[in-house]
């Protein structure tokens, strides 16, 4: 009955329910777009940062990240192959790919710079991360090569070196003895992330390994994972490998500034949401209010008859919680239809982006948005509609039948 | 009480405070009801007619006095059984706007009986009965806004009889209708009591009210004055 008589209220103005159920669709349109947006760039900035060189997990000797050193290495031990095998097992690994790193100075013909010297396995690179891709004059690293070098654009124009010059590294091996080698440039990153581009040289692997003598050796184990498995996978990974000779390390434990900034934009977001939220209240608050004042009388004669004030503040509120709930269904269709339209065609803002700042964002916004998010915001809207009946509610539990009839 | 009696009110009061001035809207009232009475409450404008009415009604309770209504002491009831005791034994027929817009002639009649629980084919089956009682029969699925003042106000009196209660409260019933309107609203309260024998108060100042009462009571200054059978 309170159902019934909620919703033929809510018909009988359907002009004014219209306008309400309008204005919170498209509140909530707006903060689903908004929040695709957002989660877009995000979401992009975050995956490439995994995808293009840093990987969702590392795993290092222990304190290899902080004090990068070639006696913090590992070997392919039955410990380290049987967690990352049953890592593998689990279908939650997209790739895996030994690295070996180390620091080397790099000389051109009259400068010489200091890099960091990458060797890479090409064949579990390529289905690990998206390196390959970012070289945008000669070729990435093949299988079989020999003594080759990739190298970041800036870190190449600062040593005044072009496709097909010799560069030369030098660095310490395991031991600490001088090694020198002579590499053929064959290609040239750019990436648009300074770390890479000014600061990066890739060899094939088993060559580093063999010019720092560091045979069947590796720094790191480079994990990509989609996002939903990123903490099972590492839960798993720690518990199988002792902690005193690996760490596990997810990119954020490395990267901490990205998450951080993720967050903070996050929170500005939440803000938003709130003062939304506050005007959609507003709005529902404003009809049934509206609505009840009109009807104070009639609220008096159902009091007289015996109609007790618990069922009349029901209907109140079940009248904003249809405004709150067509709205929230209208708006969730928008939203989405939007979302999901802009995600196949993208926002292109290169005009407004500068190239040099990019910071792995991409110049054109595919958006896309966080169950969470969505359902944070539709949830709230809808308990936004809720707790705007309350200054009605107060109003009838405080109506005295008597008066009310007698209201005009 | 004697068994034909239906309701007491004995040295019923009530104040409002005016300015700084306490008055006196019911002044000492001695008032009774008997089974089957149709009684018309007269009196000027401000005589303190709606004020006994709602004391009655238990819409509003007195500052003094005692009221007992069908062998029961009302005015020691809780609020929540003052209700209920509305809902079961009272029918109320205001001046105007009686009726919930939304519902139909039907569903506004059958409202009270949902009130007490009743079901659905039930209530409808009561609630049909009525309307045709109030000769409204063919317009039941109107909604108020589709129907004359006048036939609103029948539909109001049917609802205040389908619940079957002790007595039905009229509040200036008549106000809002023309004479001819009003004389035979009037004529058809007074053909249900005589056929159902449900015991009316109606408060009036309206002569085509009067003129159909049995017995006319006035009031003056929150004093009742005379009783005539008329
Ligand atoms: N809520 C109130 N506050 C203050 N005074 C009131 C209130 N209700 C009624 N009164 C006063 O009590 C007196 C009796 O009022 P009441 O409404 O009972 O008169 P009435 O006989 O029904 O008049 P009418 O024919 O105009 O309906 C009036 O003087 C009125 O001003
Ligand atoms: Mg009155």
């Amino acid at each position: 009955m309170i159902l019934s008589l909620a919703w033929r209220n809510i018909a009988r103005s359907w002009q004014r329910s219209l306008v309400t159920v309008a204005a919170v669709a498209t509140g909530l349109s707006a903060l689903i777009f908004l929040w695709g947006f957002n989660d877009g760039v995000h979401n992009t900035m975050m995956r490439n940062l995994q995808q293009v060189i840093v990987g969702s997990i590392q795993i290092h000797h222990t304190d290899f990240f902080k004090k990068p050193s070639l006696s913090r290495h590992m070997k392919q031990t039955p410990e380290l192959m049987k967690a990352l095998s049953k890592a593998q097992h689990s279908g939650q690994v997209k790739g895996l790919s030994c690295r070996l790193d180390s620091f080397a100075l790099a000389a051109g013909d009259d400068v010489s710079e200091g890099l960091v010297l990458l060797g890479m396995d090409t064949k579990a690179e390529a289905q690990t991360t998206r390196i390959a891709e970012k070289v945008d004059q000669g070729r990435f690293l093949q299988a079989d090569d020999g003594a080759v070098c990739v190298l970041g654009a800036t870190a190449a124009r600062n040593l005044g070196v072009s496709l097909g010059d010799d560069v030369i590294f030098l660095t310490q091996d395991r031991f600490g003895a001088l090694a020198a080698d002579k590499f053929k440039l064959i290609g040239i990153i750019s990436s648009g992330e300074m770390g890479i581009d000014r600061g990066l040289a890739i060899v094939p692997l088993d060559v580093l390994q063999t010019m720092l003598e560091m045979q069947g050796r590796y720094t790191r184990v480079v994990l990509q994972i989609a996002p939903e498995h990123l903490e099972s996978v590492t839960t798993s990974l720690r518990s199988s490998l002792n902690h005193k000779d690996y760490e596990v390390l997810r990119w954020y434990d490395m990267y901490p500034m990205m998450k951080q900034w993720v967050d903070l934009e996050n929170a500005f977001y939440y803000i938003f949401l709130g003062v939304v939220l506050l005007i959609v209240a507003a709005g529902i608050m404003n009809t049934v209010l509206m609505s009840m004042l009109e009807r104070v009388r009639e609220f008096g004669v159902m009091m007289a008859l015996g109609c007790s004030r618990r069922v009349l503040a029901g209907m109140v509120i079940v009248e904003s919680m249809i405004l709150g709930a067509l709205g929230v269904l209208f708006g969730l269709f928008v939203g989405l239809t939007l979302v999901a339209w802009f995600h196949g065609v993208g926002i292109d803002l290169s005009a407004q982006m500068d190239t040099v700042a990019r910071f792995y964002v991409d110049p054109i916004v595919y958006t896309e948005i966080d169950a969470n998010h969505l359902w944070q915001t539709a949830g709230s809207v809808m308990a936004a509609a809720i707790v705007a009946a309350f200054v009605p509610i107060w109003r009838v539990a405080k109506l005295q039948p008597v008066e009310a009839i007698h209201h005009v | 009480m004697s068994d034909d009696m239906l309701l007491q009110a004995t040295d019923v009061c009530k104040y409002y405070h005016s300015g700084d001035s306490d008055m006196a809207a019911l002044d000492h009232v001695d008032f009774q009801l008997k089974k089957g009475d149709f009684t018309v409450l007269s009196g000027r404008s401000g005589s303190g007619k709606t004020t006994l009415l709602n004391m009655i009604g238990l819409l509003d309770t007195p500052d003094v006095g005692s009221l007992d209504i069908a062998g029961e002491d009302v005015l020691a009831l809780s609020a929540a059984k003052r209700a209920d005791f509305r809902l079961q034994r009272i029918g109320f027929v205001f001046q105007a706007y009686n009726l919930i817009r939304v519902l139909s002639a039907r569903e506004n009649v059958a409202y009270v009986l949902q009130l007490r629980g009743m079901a659905k084919k039930e209530r409808l089956d009561i609630a049909d009965h009525w309307l045709s009682e109030v000769g409204l029969k063919g317009l039941e699925h109107r909604r108020p806004d589709q129907l004359s003042g006048g036939q609103q106000q029948r539909v109001a009196v049917a609802r205040a009889l389908a619940s079957q209660p002790v007595l039905v409260l009229a509040d200036e019933p008549t106000a809002n209708l023309d004479s001819q309107h009003g004389e035979s609203l009037m004529n058809l309260m007074r053909d249900l009591n005589e056929r159902c024998g449900m015991t009316f108060l109606i408060a009036s100042h309206d002569p085509v009210a009067m003129a159909a009462a049995k017995q006319c009571v006035h009031m003056e200054d929150g004093n009742i004055v005379s009783s005539d059978i008329v």
